[in-house]
């Protein structure tokens, strides 16, 4: 106990320099930081994932203005094409001139349907956001006062109702015989909260749908959804409500940050690329080779390739194969390592490590099933284990 | 000397368009259970059934994959040694629907060419949602000539069925090396129950 007070002492006296010195910070985050009510890791976390500037006394002046960048973006992307289309959507006339089918591609109607498709991709993906801590599911205490109260436009919920809607009204245009009958019961199955309330999960669409519309090279990728998750989480969970208040515009900033490094995961052209993904894949099971030959002939002679279960591992940074409070620590290490995603690679390597017993036991399909639902392991197992791997 | 526990693999694949419901019709078949808790597949997942056909017993290892473009040239790869193909559409979905043509492309570049095919339509517990008719389904199964069922992996309506035609079409034409056998057009065993005549 006094061990872990000191432990948190010393973030502390860290946090309040007039010049925090990141490397320090970085290699005390890297040993994991302290699960204490407070907003230490929420802090650190906006640290090394270079947001927040080094010295506190900046922090207002630039916490202002990134919040009115982020209001900004909410405003042009969401607010005000939701007031052009207002009442629109609901009811297409088909005789219209900017109606949805029109083939003109100047027509506004296509751009903003073409953001509709993303928006409930993004809606599919968020609605199921980590069902086991349950915390996506309930209301935020801060909603966004642009969008829940802003009157005659279509928020994110309409237009993704109205989409569906929409594909509706338009199949029966064209083939004639569809009726659609149900126009009066709602599209959607999951509840909704009430109108002035906004559940987490609408929280994290819109921080997708912005990131969507500003990255439109790479716009959603299923997957996305899985890394925001956490550092929002985090971040609204933040006890100190100055900072909880704004974790969407944090949360964001912060996703966007660490998304210009691992990006290229996102993109298929680039899965063979030096940066991709097929190369972290293959560096992974080079260096089990070297580490573990029997492992490592196994995978070949088994046909185990590492696309079946190290692909979902190093995407996700591993955000699906451990609880929360375990990825949690993980992305500690991680986002703390100065080479910051070969430690992943490290990380993957113990796994696998860890289970060699096994794999060299079992027939293919018990590997498969133990590569893809990873067996329960203390965390601090692994994570010493992947220290040890990258200092060898 | 050691006993085997099965007769035969079988390797099986499911596609289609994100959200169709692939992981929930697996779930269904392999484990007897609907859950709307699942994350979207990222890349493959994977599942074992034992199943017995004809007196044989048939480990069906099934792939279910990602249905969004991006997962493309990870999910291209395993058509290649795919017995037989599922192919999902979700009849409240047009989209998805119109996407089949799609589908059956990739199977034709990538797969096998003797791969068995089948097209489901599900979500058929959603009648008031639906927006492909049924007909629409059997016709463009029929022009490909492939084997279509409507299911529902939350009502559980044709999901076994759809997994043991599936797997018989592949035993007929997989070589006996039993010469006894006498399986030749034996009945689909209809698993009862689960036939339900819902769509
Ligand atoms: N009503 C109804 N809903 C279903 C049925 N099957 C699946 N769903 C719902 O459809 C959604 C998507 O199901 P999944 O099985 O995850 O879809 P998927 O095809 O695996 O999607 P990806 O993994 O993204 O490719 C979930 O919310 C399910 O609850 C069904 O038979 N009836
Ligand atoms: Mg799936």
């Amino acid at each position: 106990m006094a061990a872990y007070r000191a432990r948190i002492k010393e973030f502390h006296d860290v946090l309040n320099e007039d010049q925090i010195n990141l490397k320090r910070l970085k290699s005390m985050c890297f040993n994991g930081i302290p699960d204490e009510p407070g907003s230490v890791r929420a802090l650190c976390w906006k640290l090394i994932l270079n947001y927040l500037p080094l010295s506190p006394s900046k922090f207002l002046s630039f916490l202002e203005k990134q919040r009115k960048l982020y209001s900004s973006f909410i405003q042009e992307m969401i607010v005000n094409p939701g007031k052009q289309h207002f009442g629109k959507s609901g009811k297409i006339d088909v005789t219209f001139e900017d109606h949805p089918l029109n083939p003109n591609p100047d027509s506004q109607w296509v751009a903003y349907f073409k953001d509709n498709d993303v928006l409930v991709q993004i809606d599919k993906d968020v609605r199921r956001l980590c069902p086991d801590i349950g915390f996506f599911q309930r209301a935020t205490e801060f909603p966004c006062q642009d969008v829940v109260n802003a009157a005659e436009m279509e928020t994110l919920r309409k237009r993704v109702d109205c989409s569906v809607l929409q594909s509706h009204t338009v199949m029966k245009n064209r083939q004639g015989a569809y009726n659609w009958k149900s126009s009066k019961k709602s599209t959607v199955e999951y509840d909704l909260l009430p109108d002035g309330k906004e559940a987490h999960w609408e929280v994290v669409e819109r921080i997708l749908f912005i990131y969507a519309k500003l990255n439109p090279g790479l716009a959603y990728v299923q997957g996305m959804n899985e890394i925001i998750g956490p550092i929002y989480y985090i971040f609204a969970s933040d006890s100190e409500r100055e900072w909880s208040e704004h974790a969407e515009c944090d949360a964001f900033f912060c996703f966007t940050n660490l998304m210009s490094e691992i990006r290229d995961n996102f993109i298929k052209s680039l899965d063979d690329s030096a940066h991709g993904i097929g190369n972290m894949m293959m560096q992974l099971m080079n260096r089990l080779q070297l580490h573990d030959p029997d492992v490592g002939s196994l995978m070949v002679t088994q046909d185990l390739k590492p696309q079946y279960f190290s692909f979902r591992w190093l995407t996700l940074l591993l955000s699906q194969e451990f609880p929360m409070p375990d990825v949690i620590r993980v992305w500690d290490s991680l986002f703390a390592d100065s080479k910051r995603f070969d430690f992943l690679i490290d990380v993957c390597l113990a796994m696998l490590l860890l289970i060699r017993d096994d794999l060299l036991k079992n027939d293919f399909s018990s590997n498969m099933k133990l590569l893809q639902r990873y067996p329960v392991f203390d965390i601090h197992l692994v994570l010493s284990e992947a220290v040890r791997l990258q200092k060898s | 000397m050691a006993k085997k526990t099965y007769d035969l693999l079988f390797k099986l694949l499911l596609i289609g368009d994100s959200g169709v419901g692939k992981t929930c019709i697996l779930f269904r078949f392999s484990d007897d259970a609907f859950n709307t808790t699942f994350i979207s597949t990222i890349g493959i997942d994977f599942k074992i059934k034992t199943i017995e056909l004809h007196g044989k017993k048939i480990k069906l290892q099934i792939w279910d994959t990602a249905g969004q473009e991006r997962f493309h040239t990870i999910t291209t790869s395993y058509y290649r040694g795919a017995m037989g193909i599922m192919l999902v559409y979700d009849i409240t979905s047009p989209k998805t629907f119109d996407n089949i043509a799609k589908w059956l492309r990739n199977i034709d570049e990538h797969a096998n060419e003797d791969v068995e095919k089948m097209i489901l339509g599900n979500k058929c517990d959603m009648e008031e949602k639906r927006m492909v008719s049924k007909e629409r389904g059997e016709a463009i199964a029929r022009e490909h000539g492939i084997r279509f069922f409507e299911t529902s992996a939350k009502n559980n309506i044709n999901i076994e069925r759809s997994f043991m035609e599936l797997a018989e079409a592949i035993l007929n034409k997989t070589p006996s090396r039993d010469t006894s056998t006498n399986h030749t057009n034996v009945h689909v065993s209809q698993s009862s129950g689960h036939s339900s005549k819902c769509c």
